[in-house]
């Protein structure tokens, strides 16, 4: 027996015949892609026993941009705006691993100044990603003033991006080479009052939700994700940090320099969307840390290599120098190409492992550009936390798991 | 350790140690690598190397099984290379629910083959999409 009933709210019902537990029958909902909780586009086809949750089938692809492809049309310096664009809540650590990629395949290493300024935009985008977490998950839970307070902080994040990069939000400032251009005092000025105030904010995020009856009983003890199950599905990021595994890229595969930081990597024992939520709090926390470290020891001197068939001359140059104007025009007709081989760097963004893989055949432009996106392999997860539990909590621990649909679907 | 004569060839890209394995057997090699410590499979990726005159492929398609082994902290990319049309390889075999992925169950072709021209596929639900939809052989 089929019924389909549209609801006139995205969602079709069908009765699929099988028996339920207390009697009644299966019903097989779609949940999405156009529900305001599935974080964008995520469509999950859910096996409904009553209210209880017997089945999580996520279908993906609704906002598949091709991005991986467009990458193999474009040059090597252009790829980077490819890059802000799938895991739109991360962008500089995206350029990230893309930048740290080609510099790997080529064979070059940027200055310490550039380092620690690609060390501020992640911790700064970690920060702002795991604010529209915070918000937006408190709002589906029914917590609606956190978003403000959230937003509110991370308006100045987004208001020095656009100091150091002059975009708010996709600033390819990270590049193969090392950064866009170096930062302004007034961006040390605004970054300065934001560690003032940043722990103080943190204190009001978690006085509003950490101790709050009904935040902890929609958290505590739904969406459990066992420290075994965690690694067999490949999770990383906050998603295996709250089942109690001390598992962070920045720590056990340091890049540009996060050795060189003292910060905790944040756990929590708890396995459940109550736990990850004390851990995401926690690393805001340490991203502080890091950042005022990053600002007291930044070294001066270059924020790029100094290699002119890599990136353009200083302007100055092109009105006296010959040389400067071949090397500027060749840059921009037909860029630089990278030497045959392929490399594959992991870092850590807000979500978890982000890695770029790219294969290069030794022309200018990519043979080949994968993202391993974190949220992508997170979503595995889900089904095995959202089992048993109630449709409402299917809300709570989708936001939990923090996809990022343009992330999941490239 | 996984045995030698799985092992075809092998080296160093760019600080990444890999290695590449007979795609007939490569399921074999898999399951020895991961009773070796390579628990963790960080992605699973293809590269289609035609007309890639860089060096000498052994086939068109390459397959990259990134692995990784959490308790040593050492990553290890295997290889297998495949032809054929559709090329087909020993790790899907008997897999319960073999889909699309990222693409529309309907969608013709691949898109992320080189031959797949990039910015040709019309808009969805123009007119050219239509004919866009018909398969090659049949249009």
């Amino acid at each position: 027996m089929s019924i389909e009933d549209t609801t006139g709210q995205g969602v079709t019902i069908t009765q699929s015949g099988q028996q339920g537990a207390f009697g009644g029958e299966l019903l097989t909902i779609n949940f999405g892609p156009h529900h305001p909780s599935t974080h964008g586009v995520l469509r999950l086809i859910v096996d409904l026993d009553g209210e209880k949750v017997k089945r999580v089938k996520p279908v993906i692809g609704y906002l598949h941009t091709g991005i991986e492809k467009q990458m193999e049309a474009l040059r090597w310096q252009q790829g980077v705006v490819c890059t802000d664009r799938h895991d739109y809540l991360s962008p500089p650590i995206n350029n990230l691993a893309y930048a740290l990629a080609v510099e790997r395949l080529m064979g070059v290493e940027v200055p310490p100044r550039a380092q620690a300024l690609r060390v501020i935009m992640s911790e700064l985008t970690r920060l702002s990603s795991h604010l529209v977490w915070l918000g937006t998950s408190g709002i589906e839970l029914g917590a609606m003033s956190v978003l403000m307070y959230c937003f509110r902080e991370r308006d100045t994040i987004m208001d020095m991006n656009e100091e150091i990069s002059g975009f708010r939000m996709h600033t390819s400032y990270i590049r193969p080479g090392g950064v866009m251009a170096d930062a302004t005092p007034r961006f040390f000025d605004l970054l300065a009052k934001f560690l003032r105030e940043m722990p103080g904010h943190i204190d009001e995020y978690e006085d509003l939700l950490t101790m709050n009856p009904i935040w902890r009983a929609r958290t505590i003890g739904i969406g459990r994700l066992a420290p075994e199950v965690a690694k067999v599905v490949g999770a990383s990021g906050p998603m295996i940090r709250g089942s109690g595994i001390a598992w962070d890229l920045r720590k056990v595969m340091p890049y540009s320099g996060y050795e060189n930081y003292d910060f905790e990597v944040a756990t929590n024992d708890g396995c459940d969307c109550y736990a990850r939520y004390l851990v995401r709090i926690q690393e805001m926390r340490e991203s502080v840390k890091i950042l005022a470290q990053a600002v007291d020891r930044l070294p001066d001197g270059p924020v790029n290599v100094d290699d002119r068939k890599m990136l353009p001359p200083p302007r100055e140059e092109l009105e006296t120098s010959m040389e400067a104007v071949i090397h500027h025009f060749k840059l921009f007709t037909e860029g630089y190409s990278v030497p045959p081989g392929d490399v594959y760097v992991a870092v850590e963004s807000g979500r978890g492992e982000n890695g770029c893989y790219i294969s290069s055949d030794g022309t200018h432009k990519p043979r080949r550009v994968k993202f391993r996106s974190a949220s992508f392999v997170n979503l595995q997860a889900l089904e095995r936390m959202a089992l048993d539990h109630m449709v409402a909590d299917l809300v709570a621990i989708i936001g939990t798991a923090d996809t990022v649909l343009g992330d999941v679907d490239r | 350790m996984i045995a030698e004569e799985l092992i075809t060839d092998k080296g160093v890209s760019a600080g990444d140690e890999w290695i590449t394995v007979a795609a007939p057997r490569l399921r074999e090699a898999l399951a020895a690598l991961k009773e070796d410590g390579y628990r963790l499979l960080v992605f699973l990726s293809c590269v289609d190397h035609l007309a890639d005159s860089s060096r000498e492929w052994p086939a068109r398609f390459e397959l990259l099984y990134e692995l990784r082994d959490m308790e040593k902290l050492r990553d290890l990319r295997v290889r297998a290379f495949v032809d054929g049309d559709p090329p087909q390889i020993d790790s899907v075999h008997g897999h319960p629910a073999l889909t699309r992925i990222l693409m529309p169950d309907d969608w013709v072709g691949h898109p992320l083959r080189r031959d797949y021209p990039v910015g040709g596929e019309p808009v969805e639900f123009s007119e050219e999409h239509e004919t866009w939809l018909t398969p090659p052989t049949e249009a």
